[in-house]
């Protein structure tokens, strides 16, 4: 064996030591672009899904070696808070909202269409209808965070006590309104139908199935369609009968008596389940009945949003974050995948929807087997700026002055009609 | 250091040194109270965003819009009808039962500590519980009716009854401060007086009427000036319990203002004018007694 010079032996020494400089230089400079930073994120998740929210930002905090922390702030007040933040040119970093409400902060949210070239994220994984609710143009304002559904929850022993087969929903609203005059026992204080005068947002995806979005654009221009709106005409006469017949309960909130065990069918999200599933009810879902409007999957779609008063560098964090919110780890789990299988919301990315985990809850295949290129609009077009307004102040007061005051109903969808008009005459102004 | 000195003979003077002491909360008042009612009152005649990042000026045009508004008017009537409920029926019944409860013994002051309790309890969850008891197929209350055979009623959801259940709720939560207050009022009431109604054969009802309440008129007064000011600007239980419904049975003046300023439309300057109706309305409301328990004191 040939032993080695003292020259070429120094040399070799001297080498190792270079190279050992060069990787110590390297990684500290690596280390020195990845600078500590501090981004807040505002939320309302209140319940117990933000429980788990917070679980999953201090998984990013413990794990994330860019030195990112995300201080999450989650208030009920969420609305108030933002905005009192925002009018004076502060506020987080990143936030999590409603497509519907981002038309509210219109001009405080900042345009985020580039973070899929910024991380990488694949553009095409994602469910392109959902990403076109958050999209202006060739703006995005938000990256879809949740897609939140209704769907018809039934209660399998009711069905099976009333003679109809416990594993088959109703396809069709008539076949909605006769299961649920089956289902009804006054006796026993059930009810067939579970559907609440006083929740528009559940209203809004049942009326929209009889009679199409509320507005829509024609020539330009916001259009209502309440007057002379046969399907809703014939959807507030279903839901007035039910209500006289005693098939459906007057309330605002029906949601415990199905937990009770006495309601056959109603309409809600994917968060009724936890109750049901503690209450130990024996339950089916489905899609909601198709009625004459034809095929739809609407939602309202969340998602996050990054404001204004970011800097670049609290953007760039803020887009890490939801990169690592949407990334695969070596388990073969991502928080998205978490945050669906928990909460049973549906997933927006196509990967997602693919896992294992995914697959074998019965919950998220069926929320999810709506077609994704149906129109997924909710209540009016999604471009049009103020969902709320029409929930709230055209479709809420409608359904109630059918309830109490025995309104005809061609009057009430006049008189709805003309309360729309001006709300739509002010966003075509 | 003559600064100072001549700072200092400044302020020797009592009511220049009075200013000294009082600044803090004038400076509290102008920050919190004086600086919002003056943004508000800006905004009342403006047209603005919910994130005020488009405001013009529009003159008179809020308050028209807000005496043409069908539902503002309604709020105003329900906000009245709930005043009109809740304020005799707490201010009176708390007399009644404040004077059950003067002596203090352990007895009267677990009482206290009950009716009390409420106060401290948040409105939110306070309107939770009772939309359980109270629900119509599952309440525990609606249960018990049903048994003494009143049928099912439907408490929370009936457009004829459930302001009065609004108000019943709003009552129980706030008559324990009420009460309390005339508690403390009564105690301060000369014991030789009730002595004396002894002595001329009054009896326990008669010393009420005629030594106890003409003795505490002005706390009468105060009660009712607090309370009628409080539920003229009734928001949390009803946003909690019937978010104004049924069919706008319960939306109360701020119910409504709330819901144009942040649930839809986001209409700050709309909102903000609906909100000044309602403090002028207060206000001379608020003088009018006050000027009358000042009469009575």
């Amino acid at each position: 064996m040939k032993s080695l010079s003292h020259r070429t032996f120094g040399r070799a020494i001297a080498f190792a030591l270079a190279m050992t400089l060069l990787l110590t230089c390297l990684s500290s400079a690596y280390a020195t672009t990845a600078e500590p930073i501090t981004i807040k994120f505002w939320n309302s998740f209140t319940g117990a899904d933000g429980d788990q929210l917070v679980e999953l930002v201090d998984r990013f905090n413990q794990t994330n070696t860019d030195g990112i922390k995300v201080e999450m702030d989650i208030s009920a007040n969420f609305a108030d808070q933002l905005t009192s933040a925002l009018a004076a040119g502060t506020g987080p970093a990143l936030v999590l909202m409603s497509n519907a409400m981002r038309y509210q902060y219109d001009g405080y949210l900042q345009d985020v269409s580039d973070i899929f070239t910024q991380t990488g994220m694949d553009k095409s994984d994602f469910i392109q209808s959902y990403l076109d609710y958050c999209m202006d143009g060739s703006a995005m304002y938000l990256v879809p965070f949740q897609i939140v559904g209704y769907y018809l929850f039934w209660n399998k022993d009711l069905f099976t006590a009333a003679g109809l087969d416990p594993d088959v929903a109703p396809t069709t609203w008539d076949e909605y309104a006769e299961f649920a005059a089956k289902l009804t026992d006054a006796t026993k204080n059930v009810y067939g139908s579970g559907l609440c005068y006083n929740y528009p947002y559940q209203l809004a995806h049942v009326i929209q199935r009889f009679g199409d979005l509320s507005v829509t654009a024609a020539d330009g221009k916001w259009q209502a369609n309440f007057a002379g709106n046969e399907g809703y005409e014939k959807f507030l006469v279903t839901f007035k009968k039910m209500i006289d017949d005693g098939v459906n309960p007057v309330e605002a909130d029906t949601d415990p008596m199905m937990m009770a065990g006495q309601i056959g069918m109603t309409v809600s999200g994917p968060w009724i389940t936890g109750g049901l599933d503690t209450a130990d009810i024996k339950y089916g879902i489905s899609l909601l009945p198709e009625g004459e409007a034809g095929d739809m999957n609407s939602v309202e779609v969340l998602g996050f949003g990054v404001p204004t008063v970011a800097t670049d560098a609290e953007k760039a964090a803020a887009y890490r974050f939801i990169q690592w919110w949407n990334s695969e780890d070596a388990n073969g789990t991502s928080p998205a995948l978490e945050w669906a299988t928990n909460n049973g919301f549906p997933a927006y990315t196509y990967s997602v929807q693919a896992m294992d985990s995914y697959q074998s809850s019965e919950k998220l295949r069926i929320t999810s087997s709506a077609d994704p290129s149906a129109p997924t609009d909710f209540f009016v077009d999604s471009r049009f700026p103020d969902t709320g307004i029409m929930l709230f102040d055209v479709l809420a007061p409608l359904v109630q002055r059918i309830v109490f005051d025995n309104t005809d109903v061609a009057t009430a969808l006049t008189d709805a009609q003309t309360i729309a008009d001006g709300v739509v005459a002010r966003y075509n102004q | 250091m003559m600064q100072r000195k001549s700072m200092l003979s400044y302020l020797n003077k009592p009511s220049r040194s009075a200013y000294f002491f009082v600044a803090p909360s004038i400076l509290l008042l102008l920050v919190f109270n004086i600086t919002p009612l003056l943004a508000s009152f800006g905004l009342s005649v403006s047209d603005a965003s919910i994130t005020l990042n488009q405001i013009s000026f529009v003159g008179l045009d809020n308050f028209t819009r807000a005496f043409s508004d069908a539902r503002f008017l309604n709020s105003l009537r329900v906000t009245l009808v709930f005043s009109l409920l809740e304020v005799p029926l707490q201010a009176f019944g708390a007399m009644v039962i404040g004077a059950l409860m003067v002596k203090n013994n352990l007895w009267n002051k677990a009482l206290r500590a009950v009716f009390f309790l409420p106060v401290i309890c948040s409105a939110t969850v306070i309107g939770i519980m009772w939309r359980m008891i109270l629900h119509s197929n599952v309440g525990i209350i609606t249960y018990a009716f049903s048994l003494l055979g009143f049928g099912k009623i439907n408490f929370m959801n009936s457009a004829q009854t459930t302001i009065f259940v609004v108000s019943f709720l709003s009552i129980w939560r706030s008559f324990g401060i009420s009460a309390i207050i005339y508690v403390t009022a009564a105690q301060q009431v000369s014991p030789s007086l009730y002595e004396a109604a002894e002595l001329d054969g009054a009896g326990a009802v008669r010393q009420f009427f005629h030594v106890t309440v003409p003795s505490i008129r002005s706390t009468f007064w105060f009660v009712l000036m607090t309370r009628f000011a409080g539920s003229l600007q009734i928001f949390d239980i009803i946003y909690v319990t019937t978010g104004g419904g049924p069919n706008f049975t319960t939306e109360s003046t701020v119910t409504y203002v709330y819901s144009r300023a942040f649930s839809s439309g986001g209409d700050m300057g709309y909102a903000s004018a609906m909100s000044m109706v309602l403090f002028v309305f207060i206000m001379l409301v608020t003088i009018l007694m006050y000027r009358r328990m000042i009469r009575e004191g």
